[in-house]
């Protein structure tokens, strides 16, 4: 059997079984999930390199399924991701209840989502994109928390995204014929689709929805954060970036490489097109950022800078160029790893605290060393400082920028990501620094199964921010199937357009030997009269607060800065989307009092229209 | 091997000079307020004294394992961006006879992130020590950071745009070409940049952070002995450093330390007697300060440079 359909087999048949077996007990389901997703990864892994291809018809429709490069690069996303989020989801959902119907919809979303990869065709696509939109809905409404309010805004969102799609889709079969990706990549070059614009601009709304992109991004604040922790690393690590799948297909494919660009009008429009999406891009990031850094609860914080994150991606996407793609792409997958790490660590402070609101709980760090470790790790990764791989991605993103002109957009890309520093502290201090409380002595660091997974995500972000090579090689074959060619990449050195460059290995070691040299002055030097003590131990004004007194600085953290910008946050997206709902639901009552539903007013209606009617033909004679 | 030997040499009396001239402009900066404001005040050597006491202190005290990384993450980050910042001009004699250092081509985009580390871990060790004046002293810190960075960046974008490289050498390069320091050729960028250095030396009026009276020093508040002893020497190191940037990047660079000395303390200076006359801004004032002429100068130095 072919080894593409036996993975989505696996993986649904997998689902099937998770919920079955809940019915036996309770505790079976996640050991299905890891078994499956093992299964699956372990199938992948081991085939992935030969080529892979598989056609079938059904009721006339000709399905194509089929590996490719750019594919590949995102599996690895969704199999790294998916693998190690069931090993940490078994015990973090330990106690919870239901977990056959979220283990279900669980290995349901990772199996659609290598099915959205390896779709070479629109109708496996679609059918695949709406499962792994409905497993991720239920997921969302799954603990029966809010479901009007995290509920139905994703809904809606993906409806909107989903129409639009299917719009486009049902547009490029009436006019090629065919529901095969190929093909339209093909008539594309032949130029033979009148309303190519149109039909791509569907496709990115579609697309945009998954990847958060403002305006579209409402939904995601609130699915992310009410979402099991295990879940929201894959959503926010792996589903997500099927949107950015998509919007690469589109943005680089159809109307980079479309061979079109002599034609005018179509350079000009798609141009245009992919200058706004930049913009909206970073103003999402923009945005995003600010709001990330008003939250007090953890998860919302990193909901919020998912967003932010994946604005960057669709601005490297957008601009197109060789080095603006690879940062894309680089951003996607360390986003992928340091977002899930993130929300792995919050689950595992939510599972042993109780809670993630960071005015609730403080100085953790004694408690959960490792926890504290990983999101310490991530942080500097997201915050993109040196020596960790976050900062190679956003080197590559402010070079290409520069080197390409878009000399504002990269000072919004700059703000946003300097103000991205006030939140990485937030979520660090909010959590884990600050004084210790008595009711949080009794906390143990999380499982091992569950900290061993965050640890691996961490451990790469530190081999990658010295040897960032071991990513471009996929990133490379992704963007040449794309239609880059001679994609160059180092291992350990970055370089733009104008030769300039950076070598990480020298960068970790100088930094690491003037680590070392610091720790070991600084740890020796009068060992014996260095003691570490307590953080109650302090002096605040010459008075020394009581042991049962909490002086942590957790409210209204940055109120400074919120005051400073306060313009910027006077305006809300959701405000507007219920302004039109609102307007939207005044129209409908309106209309309900031409539409009464009672026979006597259309009577009249009928009457009114006849003479009416006769009136003006009379005049008219 | 003996190239490397003489190179680590050259980076060791780099770091040496760097912690020592950043410590006398400390100390005459101390003296000069002094007598502004009509006291006698301490030695120009005041600082070296000062050091020599916290590193002698017999007892020393941390609060947890990030209190006790702070001053080696900020002596670590001023030593990796000493490595990748010309102290003095490549073409120049003193710099291949003295100071044959590890210069790895500072890269600008690389050492405006690698500058933040320093201050990273110094916000993760405040924040440790479970003293609140620390917290709230880092989050103004952050918050005016986001504010000075913005006119920052952007007199670095306009010449990157304009002579279309990101690499300090080359820009030092390009300044001996055409004989005109960028100060002269794009007088925008170098004031917006120069109003943004107000706000990294955190003289009044934007001392907020550590405000000796309101927040007793703030972030540092819970450091003392070889903790802040070490927290000094990477802040003197760090002085040093954001001066010879600015003189690499606007003042075409130093061919000698006489030269550096000079050039770097009419630099420091600057910031200094801004200071002098000025009370302090509160955190959202100062944000609002650099987001308005700043800014601007910034912008309209990016617009010419396209031009």
């Amino acid at each position: 059997m072919n080894t593409l359909a036996l993975i989505i087999l696996i993986f649904f048949s997998g689902a099937t079984l998770a919920y079955l077996s809940s019915l036996i007990s309770n505790k079976l389901p996640g050991w299905v999930a890891l078994l499956t997703t093992m299964t699956g990864t372990v199938l992948f892994y081991m085939s992935f390199q030969n080529e892979q291809a598989l056609s079938f018809s059904i009721i006339g429709l000709n399905l194509e399924w089929a590996l490719d490069n750019y594919t590949i690069l995102f599996a690895h996303i969704i199999f790294g991701l998916g693998i190690l989020a069931s090993l940490y989801s078994v015990q973090y959902m330990q106690n919870k209840s239901q977990q056959g119907s979220f283990y279900a919809n669980f290995l349901l979303s990772i199996g659609s989502m290598f099915g959205i990869i390896i779709s070479k065709d629109f109708i496996s696509f679609f059918i695949f994109w709406e499962i792994m939109t409905w497993s991720s809905f239920l997921i969302v409404v799954w603990n029966g928390i809010g479901f009007r309010k995290n509920g139905i805004w994703y809904m809606a969102m993906s409806a909107i995204g989903a129409y639009a799609m299917l719009t486009a889709i049902v547009l490029i079969n009436s006019e090629i014929g065919t529901y095969s990706l190929q093909a339209f990549f093909n008539a594309v070059q032949e130029n033979a689709i009148d309303n190519l614009m149109l039909v791509s601009i569907l496709l990115l709304i579609g697309f945009a929805v998954k990847a958060a992109l403002m305006p579209l991004h409402i939904w995601a604040p609130r699915a992310y954060s009410n979402t099991p922790a295990s879940y929201t690393s894959v959503f926010s690590g792996a589903l997500s970036k099927m949107g950015v799948f998509g919007m690469g297909l589109v943005l680089i494919r159809v109307f980079r490489f479309s061979g079109l660009q002599d034609n005018f009008d179509y350079a000009l429009v798609s141009q245009f097109t992919s200058h706004v999406l930049a913009w909206l891009g970073g103003i999402t990031a923009a945005i995003a950022t600010l709001y990330a850094l008003v939250q007090k609860d953890a998860k919302k914080l990193l909901a919020y800078s998912s967003i932010a994150q994946l604005g960057y991606i669709v601005i490297g996407l957008a601009i197109g160029t060789k080095l603006a793609v690879m940062s894309a792409l680089f951003l996607a997958i360390m986003h992928a790893v340091f977002k899930g790490a993130l929300f792995m660590a919050v689950g595992a402070v939510e599972r042993q605290v109780g809670t993630t609101d960071m005015t609730k709980i403080s100085g953790l760090i004694r408690r959960m060393p490792w926890t504290f470790f990983v999101t310490l790790v991530s942080i500097i990764a997201l915050a993109g400082v040196p020596p960790l791989s976050g900062f190679v991605g956003k080197w590559m993103l402010y070079e290409a920028l520069i080197t390409n002109g878009n000399f504002f957009l990269v000072v919004v890309v700059f703000f946003s990501s300097t103000a991205a520093f006030l939140y990485s502290y937030r979520i660090l201090f909010g959590l884990f620094l600050g004084q210790e409380e008595d009711d949080t002595a009794h906390v143990k660091e999380a499982p091992a199964t569950m900290v061993i997974p965050m640890v691996i995500l961490a451990l790469f972000l530190i081999v990658t921010g010295t040897y960032p090579g071991i990513v471009f090689e996929p990133i490379a074959h992704g963007m040449e199937y794309l239609g880059f060619t001679d994609v160059t990449w180092n291992m350990t050195v970055l370089s733009n357009v104008w030769g300039d460059s950076v070598n990480l290995q020298y960068v970790s070691t100088t930094i690491g030997v003037a680590f070392m040299l610091a720790l070991i002055f600084l740890t020796f030097k009068g060992r014996k009269g260095t003691r570490g003590v307590s953080t109650k131990d302090i002096s605040t004004s010459g008075e020394i607060p009581l042991e049962h007194e909490n002086l942590t600085f957790q409210l209204d953290f940055f109120k400074p800065f919120e005051r400073a910008a306060a313009p910027l946050y006077k305006r809300s997206i959701t405000k507007i989307y219920e302004d039109v709902a609102n307007g939207l639901e005044a129209l409908f009552d309106f209309t309900r009092k031409i539409y009464t539903g009672n026979g006597q007013t259309y009577a009249i209606y009928v009457v009114a229209f006849l003479v009416t009617l006769l009136i003006v033909v009379q005049n008219m004679l | 091997m003996e190239g490397i030997g003489l190179k680590i040499l050259g980076a060791l009396l780099t770091t040496i000079m760097a912690f020592a001239v950043g410590m006398t402009y400390g100390g005459i900066t101390r003296k000069l307020t002094a007598r502004v404001q009509n006291r006698v005040g301490p030695t120009i050597w005041q600082n070296f004294i000062d050091l020599v006491k916290l590193q002698s202190k017999k007892t020393n005290i941390y609060h947890g394992v990030m209190g006790h990384f702070a001053p080696m993450w900020i002596i670590t980050a001023a030593m990796t961006v000493l490595m990748f910042i010309p102290v003095l001009h490549p073409n120049s004699t003193w710099y291949s006879t003295w100071f044959p250092n590890l210069t790895f081509h500072g890269d600008l985009i690389f050492l405006l992130y690698m500058m933040v580390f320093g201050s990273l871990g110094m916000a993760l060790g405040a924040g440790q020590t479970g003293n609140p004046n620390s917290a709230i002293g880092v989050t103004r810190g952050l918050s005016q950071m986001v504010g000075f960075e913005i006119p920052f960046v952007l007199a670095l974008v306009a010449l990157m745009v304009q002579y279309k490289t990101t690499s300090i050498q080359d820009i030092m390069a390009i300044q001996d070409q055409s004989g005109v320091w960028m100060m002269f050729s794009n007088p925008f960028s170098f004031l917006a940049a120069l109003f943004a250095s107000l706000g990294m030396f955190r003289y009044s009026p934007f001392d907020i952070v550590g405000a000796p009276a309101e927040l007793a020093s703030g972030p540092v508040s819970e450091f003392g002995g070889k903790y802040l002893g070490v927290m000094m020497t990477g802040g003197s190191i760090f002085a040093f450093i954001k001066l010879t940037l600015y003189v690499d990047l606007f003042m075409g660079g130093a061919y000698s330390i006489p030269e550096l000395l000079i050039k770097t303390f009419a630099l420091y200076m600057v910031p200094v007697f801004y200071g002098w006359v000025s009370p302090r801004y509160r955190t959202e004032q100062a944000i609002r300060y650099f987001w308005g002429w700043p800014t601007a100068l910034g912008i309209l130095g990016v617009i010419i440079a396209v031009w």
